[in-house]
């Protein structure tokens, strides 16, 4: 079945439980696909564009308000929408950061937080996480300091991941923020891994910048974002065009150079929009996702050799797991070597596990039921016999 | 009525996605996914009627 030259129509949430660790929560819900199909034209959320032409001010279809909704859901003052979290970064980099200025980050920290520190001539320095891969307020305290001694002066931003993405660990961000704010640190809040998964209060936490991903936690198309902010720190990162034409002697209003004018011009925000209202349900029942995420820990946990690199227990529904000592040693002498993993999975409807992964892999259960679940945890155990390895009980 | 008969498939494939791989229906998904087609079809229907009047 093609949907375009060349382009076979997917359907790999269609025919199979999906576990790759970075689209779970991007699923979209029926109505985003709906929306997505009315609203797939280019400028599709452009025929209501009234003065002063700025997308968070289109109220047809209902954008303005849903600017306000997610930015009064984060408990923050002000929301903008960007091409995926990545792009809030680097708007928050690049008003705060210029070169040479020391920047906090962590060693579980996105590749993408650094880059935007990169391009805005920043020098990146790392919270070392502890033995049990947690960043700590303490760690944060001493590397602040040692910065201090390095350059003479705090950072001038720091990226935490409240959920990070190589373990799915969840780290004391209202902790942290507290340290940062006593040196005056603005601090980056990265929700890629939990707005629109888990409740998220900005104000809370104590930060300035909250960044969410929409295709990785919020069920909605990519690349597609938010960043969201205090009154304080909106007039700083979304602060509007100055420029004049020389000759023209041109101004272009209330465009935000950060922004590049409008961000999400169609097919991503309404997906955005249309998942919301379930997405702002969704985050109240995170325990119902540990729960059917224990259940496949329970059966992966009782495979002999098997061990959880993330913290245990869960708190999120990403997880990092060692299987050196289980599906790996039948990988060295099995036909198919380290693939039958892979293979013996999509045998049983299972897929998104690297292809050729034996060693240490991710997971994600966010969305499944608990059916699914249970189907998906009594694979792993039935794979691990069917070659030979021991199951406990 | 394009849109409806395309969001009734919608609706449709999402319960899919809710029952992958096996697509075992319980008994309130199999009265749902009855529910869907028979809708689909009453569209279909009025599809033929207006577009090939």
């Amino acid at each position: 079945m093609k949907c375009g030259n060349g382009i076979e129509a997917r359907q790999v949430d269609e025919l199979f439980i999906n576990i790759d660790p970075i689209q779970a929560g991007g699923r979209l819900t029926a109505d985003a696909m709906k929306a997505v199909i009315a609203y797939g034209d280019g400028y599709s959320v452009c025929d209501n564009c009234r003065k002063p032409n700025r997308l968070d001010y289109i109220s047809k279809p209902p954008i303005a308000e849903f600017h306000k909704d997610v930015a009064k859901w984060l408990n923050m003052d002000a929301v903008r929408t960007v091409p995926g979290a990545r792009r809030g970064f680097q708007a928050v980099a690049h008003t705060y950061v210029k070169k040479g200025d020391p920047v906090l980050l962590t060693t579980l920290s996105h590749y993408t937080e650094f880059l935007a520190v990169e391009e805005s001539g920043g020098i990146a320095r790392e919270i070392m996480a502890n033995e049990q891969k947690l960043v700590t307020p303490d760690a944060t305290a001493e590397k602040i300091e040692a910065v201090k001694r390095e350059f003479g002066r705090a950072p001038v931003l720091a990226f935490i991941d409240h959920v990070d993405y190589q373990y799915g660990n969840m780290h004391d961000v209202a902790g942290i923020a507290k340290v940062c704010r006593q040196y005056d640190v603005p601090i980056l809040y990265n929700g890629a891994y939990t707005v629109g998964t888990l409740p998220v209060d900005g104000k809370a936490f104590g930060v300035d910048f909250v960044v969410g991903s929409g295709h990785k936690s919020m069920a909605s198309p990519a690349p597609s974002g938010i960043l969201a902010t205090t009154a304080e720190r909106e007039k700083e990162v979304f602060r509007t065009t100055q420029i004049v034409g020389d000759v023209t002697n041109r101004k272009f209003g209330i465009k935000e150079p950060e922004m590049m004018g409008c961000t999400l011009m169609g097919v991503t925000l309404v997906g955005m929009m249309a998942s919301f209202p379930h997405v702002k349900e969704r985050v109240k029942h995170f325990d119902r996702e540990l729960a059917n995420h224990q259940i496949v820990m329970d059966a992966l946990l009782s495979i002999e050799g098997t061990k959880c690199l993330s913290e245990y227990p869960r708190k999120h529904t990403m997880t990092r797991i060692d299987t050196i000592g289980s599906f790996d040693t039948v990988a060295e002498t099995h036909k198919k070597r380290g693939y039958y993993l892979q293979s013996a999975l999509e045998e049983k409807g299972i897929t998104g596990v690297i292809p050729g992964a034996t060693k240490v892999w991710k997971f994600n259960t966010y969305g499944m039921t608990t059916k699914q679940a249970e189907h998906l945890g009594r694979s792993f155990v039935a794979i691990a016999r069917e070659n030979g390895i021991a199951v406990k009980g | 009525m394009t849109f409806q008969a395309i969001y009734t498939l919608t609706d449709l494939r999402v319960l899919l996605r809710e029952t992958a791989p096996a697509h075992e229906f319980d008994a309130k998904q199999k009265e749902q996914a009855q529910r869907l087609l028979e809708n689909l079809e009453r569209q279909v229907g009025s599809l033929k009627q207006e577009m090939l009047k």
